[in-house]
């Protein structure tokens, strides 16, 4: 991929100044344009139009429609069958979609010139799904998500109405950021990014520190976010003590670590999660019944 | 009373209609439940029932195949029914995942009507009629989420609360208790589900590690997740390749090789 690497380094070194004036490579698409694609009707919509049958795709093609335009300006055609080729299956977590619009965009200007073949930007999108889905479920899923829950329900459990506003500020702000950012990085580093990141294996190292930070975070919150007690009273008189106190006084939250390693083995024997909720159920109301659980 | 259904209908379709606006997370219960609560003229029952029910639909998220129960329009009316019936938590965290779970067999009733319409699409693209695609973004979001949320919501909020109240009278206490047991277990299926995202065999070290700063030093989730930040970068020398944060790191290898 050596034209890859030459149009990224051009873009790199040069930046804006040295392709201004006429130049042939002069960018088609300017920063305001990307920033505006990022926040536009399709970004922002991913999930709304979403089917199970193709997802996202009817989204990103309202994203990338309009700068499709620049490129395409006077070939009807062309710009109707780019629209189309955007129409193809597409999913990823929302924060990363633009960043998918800038490589495919700045794709797309390629394929305009004829130096890549059309079909290509939609298996460049499909081998980004995987990757960057597996890193965007890792950052907000798993990790920012429930740090904003964190937070935002233990103010709603004192009564403090700044509760629900805290865990929308502390999920979103990363999270338009990384919009942003994204589709002017996606733009300028192309394709040829992926194929570096995942030959060097930065790719590799940047989603195990990204998983590092995740599963921390699940272990920290096994602790805290299991609150059924075992109420069973052992010993009489002064020595009686409750199985909870004894549990607690080995390790605080031993039973969140068991119930999330006994749920976590189920899953992987792909015990459907909708089972495990009327199970769990059932196992509480007898718990409650015969006084072990409370 | 209509006025107040019709306003709970609203914060439905609102929860449904976050997916236009970037899926902020509005749809969850930790913000709805208070909104239902301001409706309803009880904020602190709202803020109380929004926390407890965000914890049990903690692993109600979107992972591989599979889709989880309904939990705007379950967390919606099970605080709309709670705060009217004067019951608490207990009685919405009962309520709230068969209600979710019937939302969500409602959909997979009108899910099969959608791929027509996402074919139609490729149909315009090709004509050039970008109005056809935009006609059916709108369509499929307002008709299959906010406008369903919306009648699912008012409706059931309109004719359900005598039918909930006679249900929770007939329902003994020990078996309310016993959901109310489930809901505090639950969460723990969340964090698992999140963890067949995250977890591979060499990280586990790493979920134990971040159990015992919780467990035996008191650390809250923040604290540990920067602790984990600073052994992440540290562990892959992300420092030395000349980058300065985790973040800008796949933008930084094209200097090294230029």
């Amino acid at each position: 991929m050596t034209s890859d690497t030459q149009i990224t380094q051009m873009r790199d070194d040069g930046g804006a100044i040295a392709m201004a004036k006429g130049a042939p490579n002069e960018p088609l698409i300017s920063k305001r344009d990307l920033t505006k694609m990022s926040l536009n009707l399709g970004s922002l919509g991913m999930e709304f139009s979403w089917t199970y049958y193709k997802q996202m795709n009817i989204a990103f093609a309202l994203m990338v429609a309009k700068l499709l335009k620049k490129i395409y300006p006077d070939d009807e055609q062309k710009y109707n069958e780019a629209v189309e080729r955007h129409l193809a299956f597409f999913n990823i977590t929302v924060q990363f979609a633009p960043f998918v619009g800038g490589v495919a965009l700045s794709m797309e200007e390629r394929i305009a010139k004829g130096e890549i073949d059309a079909g290509s930007v939609n298996d460049v999108k499909a081998a980004l799904m995987g990757p960057l889905s597996g890193i965007g479920d890792s950052i907000f899923l798993a990790t920012l998500r429930v740090i904003a829950a964190a937070v935002g329900i233990a103010l709603c459990q004192a009564g403090n109405a700044f509760g629900p506003i805290a865990f929308l500020l502390i999920y979103n702000i990363p999270g338009f950021w990384v919009r942003i950012w994204g589709a002017h990085k996606g733009y300028e580093l192309g394709v040829g990014f992926l194929e570096q990141a995942t030959k060097n294996g930065l790719m590799e190292k940047v989603l195990t520190a990204i998983s590092i930070v995740g599963v921390m975070v699940v272990g920290a919150m096994s602790v805290s976010m299991f609150w059924a007690t075992l109420p069973v009273e052992i010993g009489v008189g002064d020595n009686m003590t409750t199985l909870q106190e004894i549990l607690d006084g080995i390790m605080p939250g031993i039973l969140g670590l068991a119930a999330f390693w006994i749920y976590y083995w189920l899953l992987s024997k792909k015990v459907s999660p909708n089972w495990l909720i009327i199970w769990t159920m059932v196992i509480g109301v007898v718990g409650a019944f015969f006084g072990f659980l409370a | 009373m209509v006025m107040q259904a019709i306003l709970i209908g609203l914060i439905g379709a609102l929860g449904k209609f976050d997916y236009q606006l970037g899926t902020l997370y509005m749809f969850r219960p930790i913000v709805l439940c208070p909104l239902v609560g301001l409706v309803l003229g009880d904020v602190p029952t709202g803020l109380a029932i929004g926390a407890s029910l965000e914890l049990l639909f903690m692993g109600s998220i979107s992972i591989g195949a599979y889709v989880p129960p309904d939990e705007t329009v379950g967390s919606v009316l099970a605080c709309a029914f709670a705060i009217s019936l004067g019951q608490g938590t207990e009685a919405a965290i009962a309520l709230a995942m068969p209600i979710a779970v019937l939302s969500l067999a409602l959909s997979n009733i009108m899910n099969p009507i959608f791929p027509f319409f996402v074919d139609l699409c490729d149909t315009y693209a090709l004509k050039g009629t970008m109005s056809g695609i935009y006609a059916v973004h709108w369509g499929i979001g307002i008709v299959g989420g906010c406008l369903k949320a919306f009648i699912l919501c008012m409706g059931a909020y309109m004719l359900g609360v005598e039918a909930v109240q006679g249900i929770l009278d007939w329902i003994p206490d020990f078996v309310l208790n016993g959901f109310g047991v489930a809901a505090n277990i639950l969460p723990a299926m969340g964090f698992a589900m999140l963890g067949r995202l995250v977890i591979t065999p060499k990280l586990v070290p790493f979920y134990f590690l971040g159990f015992v700063i919780a467990s035996y030093m008191g650390v809250p989730v923040l604290g540990v997740a920067i602790i984990a930040i600073f052994i992440g970068i540290e562990k892959f020398s992300l420092l030395d390749g000349g980058f300065a944060q985790e973040s800008v790191a796949l933008e930084g290898d094209d200097d090294d090789d230029f």
